[in-house]
């Protein structure tokens, strides 16, 4: 056998013990009762997760583009200067609402995309009081064949979280989509409201 | 024979390969291997808490617990023991961890320039002799307690450690009534606890918060964790308002147990108008305006035991605010005051401006003063027009009387009397005080080594200060059976003033 490779092995075994003989010492050997409660990795403090955070109801949206914004719209009717295009503007300071219900507002995407989150909002203003719409989302590839993505319900807006209402479902071939409202509990209308449609999707 | 053993090198080389092999590996495992191993019923049990990765551990202290570092805060104290509006904190070192069984602490302080001479542990009625070589101090313990470390004769970095009982019967995190903080640091703007809630907060978690419990019942906050007021500015900077950590309004079955409050900008903890309050093993420490200890006013059925308090304002504080008082009791307490009084009831005894207001029933027992810096130990002071009477100071102990007063005012030991000042509300009206019982107290040392004074004063011979009974007294090694030992002023209108 090659003397260097014994030199080294048994070097290398005699270190390796002294350092696992000191490792046992020092941390604590196997009959230690210590325990050392961790803490997490943070930047900065937090709020803490089990402390109810108002601004957690805020409803966030995805960070994809928002498909339906400045798209042609259809609505089966709208009040005074209440436009559907108020809906896909890019704010949600103007608004469209319906003259009666039912009442459907349609979007024509600049293509087929696979659809998964329609988002509908009110003006977010703390003036706009909490109310509930009834209505249900549908999307199609040719503007005929509708579908239902999400069943119709009646949904809360409240502007302490900001007065939207986001809904998420399987991704879903669609160039057009369409919301379709049969009520709204607020007290000084009569119709839908809606000051943004949202859609996202790939 | 030379070819036989050559050929069996191969195998050899292999085997002494494996064993190389087998060293490292064992090396490499004893040193990533957890160090949570089986539990030894014949070691102690300790738990430590690593600090927030937000913060540093102390630069000014070192500590060790059965060899293990612990995380070491810098908490604000106060040197000035004089009122400044705009005082600016020091710094001193505190730390804690749980333990059962004996457990050996040692501590090197590296703040200390020129190092360590002599190290003594408050309150010396613990009795615990350090051992101090190279700078470093260890001792064993095998009670849970505070354990305050002095070096050199001087109050500069005094060292706290907080041993705390091993925290059992943990809340459940999934109960919908807890809110249960993990360990790390924490901010939010206040927790508000509604009835039949539980705050735990976890030993290892730091929160920037105060918690308020406001109008409810049945209520708890516990755990062994830390709240902390610092990034608050001073209560009374402009722009800036008191952030009381824990603030009882109107509330009843309250029960605190375990926290440490450090860097708050106000009161630390505070009960008004309540009742039926339970406090054990709570940790203050303070060294900002307005910063009391307990304080609290117009409660009823209060108990706090076993629990420390460092304060720059009131250490332990009773007033009437809206109502009477009744049946608090302070007992096995550790005091460091840096300002004002260490066991006060007033001056507020009426702000409430209520119907014969009364405080009674009062209870300060087991009362270990580790440093009085400014005002009365022991002190009733009666600013309004209440009735204040059944109180009783039993087993004081004090290591370090320096009251150095206000100019030379306020520099009494103990101090009984009515007296109309800014914080009295009722100004046409005087109250009394009556059946005053100090049993055993102890002074082992005093600013300038002298007994000091003492005040008992009356109003007039309708308010009067009557019935005050002392006995077991003892200063600088003396005892005191005489009111002129005791350089005690007792005016006209103090009746039966007696000292055996």
């Amino acid at each position: 056998m090659n003397k260097v490779y014994v030199i080294a092995c048994c070097t290398v075994m005699v270190v390796s013990l002294a350092l696992g003989i000191f490792a046992f010492v020092t941390r604590g050997g196997e009959d230690s009762n210590i325990t050392i409660v961790r803490t997490p990795a943070q930047a900065e403090a937090e709020w803490p997760p089990a402390v109810f955070n108002p601004m957690s109801l805020i409803v966030e949206l995805p960070e994809t583009p928002n498909l339906a914004e400045g798209r042609p719209v259809h609505a089966t009717s709208f009040t005074d200067v209440y436009v559907p295009a108020n809906a896909v503007d890019g704010t949600v300071t103007s608004y469209w609402e319906s003259h009666g219900f039912p009442a459907d507002f349609t979007i024509t995407l600049d293509g087929v995309h696979q659809v998964s989150t329609v988002a509908v909002s009110v003006n977010p203003s703390l003036l706009w009081e909490a109310r509930s719409q009834a209505f249900e989302v549908l999307v199609s590839t040719d503007n005929v064949n509708f579908n239902t993505v999400v069943p119709h319900a009646l949904h809360d807006f409240d502007p302490l979280t900001g007065n939207t209402v986001r809904l998420d479902f399987a991704p879903t071939a669609a160039q057009y989509v369409r919301v379709h409202f049969t009520a709204n509990t607020a007290t000084r209308t009569m119709g839908a409201q809606a000051a943004a449609i949202r859609v996202f999707g790939s | 024979m030379k070819n036989e053993n050559k050929q069996k090198s191969p195998l050899s080389a292999v085997l002494l390969g494996i064993m190389t092999v087998a060293c490292a590996a064992f090396a490499i495992f004893m040193f990533v291997r957890p160090v949570e191993a089986a539990h030894n019923p014949d070691l102690p049990t300790v738990i430590l808490y690593d600090g927030p990765s937000t913060m540093a551990t102390s630069q000014s202290a070192r500590i060790w617990v059965e060899g293990h570092e612990l995380f070491v805060f810098d908490v604000m104290v106060n040197h000035e023991h004089i009122w400044n509006h705009n005082t600016i904190p020091s710094r001193t070192p505190m730390a804690y961890f749980c333990f059962e069984g004996e457990v050996t602490i040692e501590v090197e302080v590296p703040g200390l320039a020129q190092g360590i001479s002599e190290v003594h542990i408050l309150p010396a009625a613990l009795g615990i002799t350090p051992t101090l070589y190279n700078n470093r101090v260890s001792f064993t313990i095998s009670e849970p307690g505070f354990f305050t470390l002095i070096y050199n004769d001087h109050v500069h970095l005094a060292t706290h450690i907080f041993a705390n009982p091993i925290d059992t019967d943990i809340p459940d995190r999934d109960d919908p009534n807890v809110i249960f903080i993990d360990p790390g640091h924490w901010t939010l703007d206040a927790i508000v606890l509604e009835s039949n809630q539980t705050l735990y907060i976890s030993g290892g978690a730091v929160v920037t918060s105060i918690v308020l419990v406001d109008n409810a019942e049945n209520v708890t906050i516990r755990g062994r964790g830390v709240i902390c007021g610092y990034g608050f500015p001073a209560w009374n900077q402009p722009g800036a308002y008191a952030r009381v950590p824990i603030d009882i309004r109107s509330s009843r079955d309250i029960t605190a147990e375990g926290f440490i409050l450090i860097n708050g900008n106000a009161w630390k903890f505070n009960s008004y108008n309540s009742r039926d309050l339970f406090a054990s093993n709570i940790k203050i420490i303070s060294g900002r305006q307005n910063g009391d200890g307990f304080t609290f006013q117009s409660c009823r059925n209060h108990h706090v035991v076993d629990s420390f308090v460092r304060t720059w304002d009131d250490s332990l504080v009773i007033k009437n605010y809206a109502g009477s008082s009744d049946n608090i009791t302070f007992e096995r307490i550790q005091i460091w005051t840096d300002l004002a009084q260490s066991m006060e009831i007033g001056y507020e005894t009426n702000m409430g401006l209520t119907i014969n207001p009364t405080i009674s029933n009062i209870t300060f027992r087991d009362i270990f003063v580790l440093y009085n810096n400014h005002k009365p130990i022991i002190s009733i002071h009666n600013g309004d027009d209440a009735l204040i009477y059944n109180i009783l100071y039993q087993n004081i102990i004090v290591d370090n009387a320096f009251m150095r007063g206000d100019h030379g005012h306020n520099n009494e030991l103990i101090e009984f009397n009515m007296i109309k000042t800014h914080w009295s509300t009722v100004t046409d009206e005087w109250g009394q005080i009556r059946d005053v019982v100090i049993d055993g107290l102890i002074v082992h040392r005093t600013l300038y080594g002298t007994v000091p004074m003492s005040n008992f004063w009356g109003h007039n011979e309708y308010h009067t200060l009557e019935n005050v009974t002392m006995r077991n007294i003892y200063i600088l090694g003396e005892r005191i059976t005489t009111l002129q030992q005791l350089r005690a002023h007792v005016n006209p209108y103090a009746f039966n003033i007696v000292i055996y």
